[in-house]
């Protein structure tokens, strides 16, 4: 079956572009250029996948508006943001009101389709029993690769695409400092410095939703960071 | 600049306004000036006052022939030794023969020589000096004889002219001549003798004129006394002088024939009449003197030292509890000296000339006599005091026969004048000290706002230019007030403009991002159908490839371009936690070492202690490390040796972290501003040898100035010598 996708983006040069992109990756893509359009067309059809820009002709938070409706019309469809708005509290709001993940104009194309092909399969994975193949463990983690989910302590820890792979990308090989370049290539971004650090933030936070005492990803100052398994943590400690 | 204009000399809006003040002293200049008008205004009033009193007084003498029914007075002119005068003596003359007990004697003498002689049978060999004087009810006179030859009357001898005698004639008061003859046997109380022009008749004795005969080394002096009550206006005196015993005179010498009643001369005195008259006046605190025609004083009344005027208030004394007052000490300590150092207290104890009271002098006396009523200020002889004269004529029958002359001093307007003056300048203190110090508080007071403006101003915005705080609009409502108001407004606005600036990249770069992605999308999808299209040769499309290229460099530059403002609202939401610098340093040494393998980084801690809580701060160790890498990524840049040192010190509470670099040294202009955005220091040659595609913006530098701000620390550049380079100073305060 072909996923559906929906581009709600007042730009119609960089919203035609995202669509001929994706049609060539054989998704079937539905366009809008402001909120009312989509709405109608939402309310009479739901697609498989919709990326949003925030800021639409007037409205300078259409974006998040439609999200917010979108989500509560369905809990699992995956909402992606993709804008110009590379602020850190944009960011924030919009992860907060359920998109699965924010993106920034910049991002490449190979970049963007990667990331909603991961979107599908995991939704995809979601669907079929759990597959221990996929599944590794290093202490209290466990990664799904196939789910793209992780557990941490048994509990689920909600991560976006992005923050999935950084996890992945640092839980891969626990000990070994990667540095912010080899993070930015391992997650399919390319953003500064500054936007690693705060995505490091965000997910040190959401881990810590479940376990206070988490420590896991340690910041190697100067090179980058590092994953320490619950053993090398209690050896760096004594 | 500031340091330039503190050398200057600061005249400020203070010294301004007392400068301006300063003309309140016309104040008292005025009132000094009033004063002094006002002073001139009672000296006329004086004047006039004078006169008037010297009119009163001669309009109680116009017409009274009787108290000017002496011949003298009446005589066209007066001969000096014949016509007599005979001064006011003021207390009882001893009748010793000595003239110590005649006031001034030496001044109211006549000299009697030969131009007096009456006869001289053989060269003049006696002369003599003569006063009179009126004491009491009796004339006294005093006779200086000078001769070779003393011939006293022999003891047995009849005749009484056959000796040195003194032959005195006066009419009485019913003009009959009296002639008196005083022939002495010796030294002692002389012996008068009444004589008639009949020779026939022998002399009586005289016993109411009475006087002392007295010898001398030159010759002999006789003092005597006649009663006033009957003696009439002419008088003559002569002394006889015989050289042999008990023969005739050989010479006379005298004021008169006295034997010849017509020859006789005149005599005055101040006549009781007058004084009666005058006494009257002397409650005007005037000295007052009537003169005859010829000069010579009639009257005479009052002191000149006890004439201050009538303005002369009798000061009055300060009551006791007065004095005690503490108002009253101050002046009397303080103020009134330094009073009395312009003014000058008049003297009642000045010294005048002396008055010949046989002959009055001045211009006023010259000018009542010829009729005419005027007045002159003069200066007594040690310019104490300042003399007011008045004189004016007396008339009897159209005819000018003597003169009023009132004189004061001015004492008492100036007394007057100083007391008003005291009082001015008192007030004049008073409002001046108030008035100054009234002006200085409100000076002050302007000043200290318009200062307080004007820091305020200064603080709001800092070296760069940057606005760095709000002002706070003062809410008076003067023109400190509006200017206040309109500096806030301006800040404010500024700091919009400011803010507008700041944010200028980040939106614009915002801006260009949608165009941008419009592009780089385009050519992506090209690429991919180039793709399609020739699988086997990728190398066709290099333009597709340049065109990418280009596009992400200038999407890294609006990333970069964005990267100050996405940090400083990343600051804004940043929580604080503790960490450990000198960890951190050591953690970014060792990462640099890998991304820099060129360059040799050398770390030097200046404290070797093993605690890890010496270097404790307080904040963010990623901004910390972004910190690092801003200037470690640009002094490896400007080195020139491939040496980059490190040192870490504690001073205070403060960590001392400084980074240098040996190569090109800081342009001196640019060393304040290199922390600002969009400064850079790379010149065009750096550039085009610069390694990275990416241009520099000048945000790395100020990014590192957020950064350090965000941690209340400081970040400074400066050049060293020897070798030449640039070190990068962070200070950063520790956690206590």
């Amino acid at each position: 079956m072909t996923k559906r996708i929906a581009i709600v983006e007042d730009e119609a040069a960089i919203r035609e572009n995202y669509a001929d992109v994706l049609r060539s990756q054989g998704y079937q893509v539905q366009t809008y250029a402001n909120r009312s359009t989509a709405t109608q067309a939402f309310n009479l059809r739901l697609p498989n996948l919709v990326i949003l820009d925030i800021g639409l002709n007037e409205e300078y938070d259409g974006g998040f508006v439609l999200c917010q409706q979108l989500r509560a019309k369905s809990a699992t469809l995956p909402i992606i943001f993709l804008t110009a708005r590379d602020n850190d509290f944009d960011t924030v709001s919009g992860l907060r009101i359920g998109a699965d993940d924010y993106l920034t104009k910049d991002i490449s194309l190979p970049h963007l389709t990667a990331r909603i092909s991961a979107l599908f399969r995991r939704q995809e994975a979601l669907k079929q029993p759990i597959n221990d193949e996929h599944i590794t463990r290093s202490g209290a983690l466990t990664v799904d690769s196939q789910r793209m989910s992780i557990t941490w302590q048994n509990k689920s820890v909600d991560l976006t695409i992005t923050e999935f792979w950084l996890v992945h990308a640092l839980a891969k090989h626990p000990g070994h400092v990667k540095n912010r370049t080899q993070l930015m290539t391992d997650s399919k971004i390319y953003v500064d410095d500054s936007t690693i650090t705060s995505h490091i933030k965000r997910i040190r936070k959401k881990f810590m939703q479940n376990d206070s005492n988490f420590d896991c990803i340690e910041t190697i100052y100067g090179m980058g960071y590092r994953w320490l398994s619950a053993n090398n943590a209690t050896v760096e400690k004594n | 600049m500031v340091n330039g204009k503190s050398f200057k000399l600061r005249f400020g809006l203070r010294s301004k306004l007392l400068l301006l003040s300063s003309f309140l002293f016309i104040i008292p200049w005025f009132g000094y000036q009033y004063v002094w008008e006002m002073e001139k205004y009672l000296r006329f009033g004086q004047e006039q006052t004078l006169v008037g009193t010297a009119r009163a007084l001669a309009t109680a003498l116009h017409e009274r022939e009787n108290l000017f029914n002496n011949q003298a007075s009446f005589l066209p002119n007066v001969e000096q030794g014949k016509d007599l005068y005979g001064y006011k003596l003021t207390q009882a003359v001893q009748l010793d023969g000595l003239h110590s007990d005649w006031p001034d004697f030496n001044q109211r003498t006549h000299f009697y020589h030969h131009q007096q002689q009456l006869f001289a049978k053989e060269p003049l060999s006696v002369n003599f000096k003569a006063s009179v004087g009126k004491y009491d009810n009796y004339l006294y006179l005093f006779f200086q004889v000078v001769d070779n030859q003393i011939i006293f009357r022999g003891k047995n001898n009849r005749s009484i002219t056959n000796n040195d005698h003194l032959a005195l004639s006066f009419s009485d008061n019913n003009n009959q001549l009296n002639r008196f003859i005083i022939s002495n046997k010796q030294a002692g109380w002389i012996s008068a003798f009444n004589i008639t022009n009949d020779e026939s008749n022998i002399p009586a004795p005289a016993p109411h004129i009475q006087g002392h005969w007295l010898l001398t080394p030159q010759g002999y002096n006789v003092e005597l006394r006649v009663p006033l009550d009957n003696l009439g206006d002419n008088i003559a005196f002569a002394f006889y002088d015989v050289d042999k015993a008990d023969s005739e005179a050989v010479s006379a010498i005298g004021s008169a024939d006295p034997s010849i009643e017509e020859n006789l001369g005149t005599i005055v005195v101040p006549s009781p009449e007058i004084e009666r008259i005058v006494k009257g006046m002397r409650y005007t605190n005037s000295s007052i003197w009537v003169v005859d025609q010829h000069h010579r004083v009639l009257a005479s009344a009052g002191s000149l030292k006890s004439a201050s005027g009538v303005w002369h208030a009798k000061e009055q004394l300060p009551k006791e509890e007065e004095k005690k007052s503490l108002w009253y000490q101050f002046k009397q300590q303080l103020l009134l000296p330094l009073y009395y150092k312009i003014l000058t207290k008049p003297s009642t104890d000045f010294i005048d000339q002396l008055y010949d009271e046989q002959h009055l002098k001045g211009s006023h006396i010259i000018n009542a006599l010829s009729g005419k009523a005027t007045s002159q200020w003069r200066l007594t002889t040690d310019k104490q005091a300042l003399v007011l004269s008045a004189a004016y004529p007396i008339f009897i029958n159209n005819q000018v026969l003597g003169a009023v002359i009132v004189e004061e001093t001015t004492n008492g307007i100036r007394t007057l004048r100083n007391r008003a003056l005291e009082k001015l300048f008192t007030v004049i203190l008073a409002i001046m000290s108030l008035g100054a110090l009234t002006f200085l508080l409100f000076a002050s007071r302007i000043s200290s706002r318009i200062r307080h403006l004007s820091n305020q101003a200064e603080l709001a915005i800092d070296k760069q230019g940057r606005i760095i705080g709000q002002m706070e609009a003062s809410s008076s409502n003067d023109e400190i007030g509006d200017l206040s108001r309109s500096f806030t407004t301006a800040v404010n606005r500024l700091s919009e403009y400011n803010h507008y600036l700041e944010n200028m990249s980040s939106r614009l770069s915002h801006e260009l991002r949608t165009p941008i992605a419009v592009v780089k999308t385009s050519l992506e999808n090209l690429s991919l159908l180039e793709e399609k299209k020739h699988q086997s040769d990728k190398n066709n499309s290099p333009y597709i490839e340049r065109a990418q290229a280009g596009i992400n460099t200038l999407n890294l530059i609006l990333t970069n371009m964005s990267e100050a403002t996405r940090l400083e609202q990343m600051l804004a939401t940043t929580e604080k936690i503790d960490f450990d610098l000198q960890q951190v340093i050591n953690g970014c040494i060792s990462g640099y070492q890998q991304i820099y393998p060129a360059t040799k980084f050398s770390f030097e801690n200046k404290i070797n202690s093993p605690k890890t809580s010496t270097f404790l701060l307080h904040g963010s160790p990623e901004h910390i490390v972004q910190l690092l890498d801003k200037v470690i990524s640009n002094s490896v840049e400007f080195s020139q040796d491939n040496i980059i040192t490190i040192e870490l010190q504690k001073s205070d509470n403060n960590a001392e972290l400084s980074i240098s670099n040996n190569g090109i040294l800081l342009p001196e202009k640019l060393s304040e501003s290199l922390f600002d955005s969009m400064v850079s220091l790379r010149d065009k040659s750096q550039k085009d040898c610069s390694k990275q595609a990416v241009p520099h913006l000048g945000l790395g530098l100020y990014i590192s100035r957020l950064i350090c701000q965000f941690h209340h620390g400081k970040i400074s550049a400066y050049n060293h010598q020897k070798p030449d380079g640039v070190t990068v100073q962070i200070s950063l305060p520790i956690k206590v």
